[in-house]
């Protein structure tokens, strides 16, 4: 027992983008092999669709040599429980060793239920996944600390980071099989509705993974919907130095700061913001800092990662004419 | 019902975390309960007020400082605690299992909440992991609950506004999320309140079982440090526009 | 190539800027240098910046009554400067100082006769009107949650406070010395950031300047040093002068906590600053209908003198560094607590850690030194917010007395105050003095 599978994800359209990368840290690190690169043995993708042609060739580009399409109970789909235990037999039928998902929203609802059933260990949100050494690396404390974690056992479980990883591809040829878990039973969990509509929805700036946040530079409280625009594209959370909410423009939750939120997301965009220490002292966990100013001796200028001498009114809306567009 | 709350003693987020022997955290700093688990508690303690003849019970696994956290969990309004007390530092699956061996020792779970992960170690699978060992449902980032007979009703998100909402038998296992409400902290009568609840102590071998195999061990820690050097956008806004779309997308790896 | 002045302020914190400010109006060349990025944002930012008139000496309490007056007229003050971050606000919201035994209220009271002040006394009854969240059972003595008297049931009530309309506070302190440090511009004032300095330079016995960390001498026959928690590191620079004085000046960390509001309460815009003695408090409203927590230090609390240089790299350790403890989270948020039995608590500390720059009594040291040439105007922190402006003109008048020959060590200066019709004796605040054994060993002064 010594395969590699990977859960392959779908959005509306087909297979998701992102898992290219991950499929390719699958195959470089995937079974057994000697020394580094490829392995030789084949990677096996796990897919909860009838996969068609041009399914097959995608995955056929990037290496996998193996789809096991897993069929699920009918009208039970979207059970993520029911998914999970369908996925776990298939893979142990498979006899995978090392299974790779997404660490997504989907993946974190998903993989930790196989990981528990099957009592294996599971690294979520790790940008670097070895199966042959069972190294995964992920970030922890709140993004202040690197860990490097060893898992043992017969099957270890990888929830890969999107984007952690370029895709690459590599060609071969794929067999198409069946599993069929259409029996997978039920057991305590049944979807009663799924609402897919309030997609708006702001995001807390405790949990976002970016932030953009306004200050004295956005003028007045009118120009903050420029800022929840771009933050719409970015699924970012907005926030605001004491100087907006003092101003009035934003309310008091919004503010990022000594006496405010303190936010550690793996971006943090300050648009018009000085960046007193007292903003400093709630926003200087974030991942990477980029600071839009006009004022190029703002102090901000100077502590941050990417910095750009310009009216963050103006980029911003190209910004987000850029996501919406491409 | 019995109502267990798993807490969890963690490092204050807004302290500053020391990596000591390359491989832990030096723990001489603020700790706290896991802001997650506060909406457990409270959203526990609110089932009890509709439900009188509920008891909640916050179990924790840690220190003999995380007594603390467990009075922080009775002070929001929990009936009593249990310290599973230990100076090792466990993973998840050994966590799940102490975790599920305390309970089940001490009486009969109804429902049993944790945070839909710890801020400390962002495992985000122990709530799965009780689940499995209980046999039993499980829900998680839940932001809406109701009982029914025999049944919960929850409301679990997925991040983007995606809700499903589950129907579970109970005994159930649910992790909270920052939807759920609004955290019911302690004011100072209720924590005169709580100075007289009990908390019992355990020590751990009567509680653990003995490991298969199955493991996930921190072989290195490092601290992520922030040496920022500002590197200059130039150009006009649509250019600077282009150049921060292109490092979100391939440097911080925030879009797809 | 060195740059000359007629006097170098090291600090742009909220004493250092007036300072600058009313020398530039005297005709003096100022430049002001800080370690900081910019005006107010050392301890000043982290000062609660309370603006109250009760003090334990009548001279206490005329400085800080005198120093209303600056606040209730800030725009005058500052010249009408502009400033591109709009100007600090002083909230007046009035101020209760409860009648306790952690205050000798009685002595206020005396003094605010004397001075003028106007006041009210407010009754028990007349106190909740106004304070409706407020429990006012005595507490006395304070002590810490470690203490199981910690909890015990009051039995005694308070009798009542003494009201202060004119009090309040200012929103924004930060804001409040980068205000002054654009009317001091506005004089010919000069300010640079981001300098450390690391020597003062003399020459034949007088000053002559300071060195930058970076090298630069800038020149100046007076220097005032206004360095905040760093006053006794700068002292310790120039020859002679921290030799020369019996006051000597030390960092105390401080924590201030900021507590949600109890829900329906609009502690924002209803509420009050409050002097609490009898649970060891004083309290404010901050943005987010939050309560601003500071301490009175009790006896009971323990007092961190740290070097300010650790501390604010955050390696003192803990309860030396510049996180909040958990303790004196619980210690400051519960004692209020008794007072404001609905309060809610959250487990997770929030608020400000910063240093105190404090004398060994707590009285500031206003003064020139054995140094000629060398000024200081330190051991301000915990209260001296409220008198910067008065403290500014004070120094000034002073500076320039000594320069023209004054003898203030045996002849001191009297100063004589703008709006109030009083003057005080500035040798009170004297290097050489004894230890005022009449201070409140606190914030309280």
């Amino acid at each position: 027992m010594s395969n590699a599978a990977v859960i392959i994800e779908l959005d509306g359209t087909g297979i998701k983008e992102a898992n290219w990368g991950m499929v390719t840290m699958a195959r470089m690190g995937g079974t057994p092999s000697e020394g580094t690169g490829d392995s030789k043995a084949g990677l096996i993708a796990c897919i909860m669709t009838p996969v068609d042609d041009s399914m097959r060739s995608e995955l056929e580009s990037y290496g996998i040599s193996t789809i096991v399409e897993v069929v699920l109970p009918q009208g039970l789909e979207t059970n993520p429980d029911v998914s999970a235990r369908a996925l776990l037999s298939a893979v142990k039928a498979h006899q995978v060793s090392s299974v790779y998902g997404l660490s997504t929203a989907l993946g974190k609802d998903l993989l930790p239920r196989m990981a528990a059933l099957a009592g294996s260990p599971l690294v979520m949100d790790c940008f670097e996944a070895d199966a042959r050494t069972g190294m995964a690396r992920t970030s922890q404390y709140s993004g202040k600390t690197l860990a490097s974690i060893k898992m043992t056992g017969e099957r270890i479980f990888f929830g890969v980071k999107p984007n952690s990883r370029e895709p690459e591809k590599k060609p071969v040829s794929a067999e198409i099989l069946r599993f069929d878990a259409s029996d997978t039973a039920i057991q305590g969990l049944r979807v009663l509705d799924v609402q897919t509509g309030d997609q708006g929805k702001a995001v807390s700036l405790a949990e976002a993974e970016v932030i953009i946040a306004g200050g004295r530079g956005m003028k007045n409280a009118k120009n903050f919907d420029i800022l929840v625009q771009c933050a719409e594209k970015l699924k970012a959370a907005v926030g605001a130095s004491r100087v907006a909410v003092d101003s009035g423009w934003v309310p008091y939750a919004m503010q990022v700061g000594q006496t405010g939120e303190k936010v550690s997301p793996k971006v943090y965009i300050a648009c018009g913001i000085s960046g007193s220490i007292q903003h400093f002292a709630g926003m200087k966990m974030s991942g990477m800092v980029i600071a839009l100013n006009t004022d190029e001796n703002a102090a901000i200028m100077a502590n941050c990662d990417y910095y750009a001498v310009a009216d963050a009114l103006e980029v911003i809306p190209a910004v987000t004419r850029i996501l919406e567009n491409g | 019902m019995q109502i267990y709350v798993c807490v969890k003693h963690v490092p204050d987020s807004a302290a500053n975390i020391h990596v000591i022997d390359d491989i832990r955290i030096d723990p001489n700093l603020a700790f706290l309960l896991n802001p997650y688990d506060e909406h457990a508690v409270t959203e526990a303690v609110k089932i009890k007020e509709q439900h009188p003849e509920a008891e909640v019970i916050a179990v924790c696994l840690g220190p003999e400082d995380a007594e603390n956290t467990v009075r922080s969990a009775l002070a929001m309004g929990a009936d009593r605690g249990i310290l599973v007390q230990t100076d090792s530092i466990f993973d998840s699956i050994e966590t799940a299992r102490i975790l599920h061996q305390t309970i089940t020792d001490d009486g009969v779970p109804g429902m049993i909440w944790t945070g839909k992960e710890s801020i400390d170690a962002e495992g985000m699978q122990t709530m799965f992991r009780i689940g499995a060992l209980l046999d039993c449902p499980v829900a998680t980032n839940v932001v809406q609950v109701a009982l029914g007979d025999n049944k919960a009703v929850v409301d679990s998100e997925r991040v983007g506004g995606v809700v499903y909402t589950y129907e579970l038998d109970l005994p159930c296992v649910l992790g909270a999320g920052r939807g759920l409400n609004t955290p019911k902290y302690p004011t100072f009568p209720d924590v005169v309140k709580s100075k007289k609840k009990p908390v019992k102590t355990v020590s751990l071998d009567a509680g653990a079982s003995s490991p298969d195999g199955a493991s996930m061990k921190v072989v290195k820690l490092e601290p992520l440090i922030q040496t920022r050097t500002p590197k200059a956008m130039t150009g006009d806004p649509d250019t600077i526009a282009r150049e921060i779309v292109t490092i979100l997308l391939q440097e911080a790896k925030v879009i797809s | 190539m060195t740059k000359k002045y007629d006097a170098i302020i090291i600090g742009a914190g909220v004493i250092g800027c007036p300072i600058a400010y009313e020398l530039s109006k005297m005709g003096y060349k100022t430049l002001n240098v800080d370690k900081l990025p910019d005006a107010g944002e050392g301890s000043t930012a982290g000062s609660c910046a309370i603006v109250r008139a009760h003090y334990s000496t009548a001279d206490g309490v005329a400085m800080a009554y005198e120093g209303f007056k600056y606040w209730l007229d800030w725009e005058n003050y500052l010249d009408n400067v502009e400033d591109e971050k709009g100007l600090a606000k002083y909230m007046n919201t009035g101020s209760i100082l409860i009648k306790s035994q952690g205050h000798d209220w009685k002595k206020v009271q005396r003094n605010y006769d004397e001075v003028g002040v106007q006041y009210e006394e407010w009754s028990v009854e007349k106190i909740i009107e106004h304070v409706p969240v407020a429990d006012l059972h005595e507490y006395w003595p304070v002590r810490r949650p470690e203490d199981p008297k910690f909890y015990e049931e009051p039995t005694q009530m308070l009798e009542g406070a003494i009201f202060c309309p004119e009090g309040g506070y200012v929103n924004d302190p930060a804001l409040s010395a980068h205000n002054i440090m654009r009317a001091t511009e506005a004089k010919g004032g000069e300010f640079i950031f981001n300098a450390e300095v690391v020597d003062i330079r003399t020459q034949d016995g007088k000053t002559a300047g300071i060195t930058l960390k970076d090298g630069t001498q800038i020149d100046a026959p007076i220097v005032v040093n206004v360095g905040g928690p760093h006053s006794y590191l700068i002292n310790k620079m120039a020859p002679g002068v921290w030799e020369g004085c019996n006051i000597k000046t030390k960092a105390l960390r401080h924590e201030v906590m900021y507590c949600p509001s109890p829900d329906g309460y609009d502690y924002l815009n209803d509420g009050y600053h409050m002097s609490d003695g009898d649970i060891g408090c004083y309290v404010r409203p901050e943005v987010g209908n939050t309560f601003l927590i500071g301490s009175e230090d009790p006896e009971c609390d323990p007092q961190e003198w740290v070097d300010p240089d650790e501390f604010y790299s955050g390696k003192g350790g803990h309860g030396r560094d510049n996180v909040l403890s958990d303790e004196q989270w619980k210690a400051q948020c519960y004692r209020l607590g008794k007072r404001i039995p609905s309060l809610q608590v959250p487990n997770q500390p929030k608020g400000i850690v910063d240093l105190y720059d404090c004398s060994d009594d707590w009285i500031p040291v206003y003064d020139k030194s054995d140094l000629p040439g060398f000024y200081m105007a330190i051991g301000t922190s915990g209260n001296q917010y409220k008198n910067a402006p008065v403290v500014g003109r004070m120094m000034a008048e002073l500076i320039d007395a000594c320069e023209k020959g004054l003898d203030h060590d045996n002849e001191p200066f009297q100063y004589k105050f703008k709006y109030i019709d009083r003057s005080t004796d500035v040798g009170f605040f004297s290097r050489k003095r004894e230890i005022n054994y009449n201070s409140s060993f606190s914030v309280n002064g």
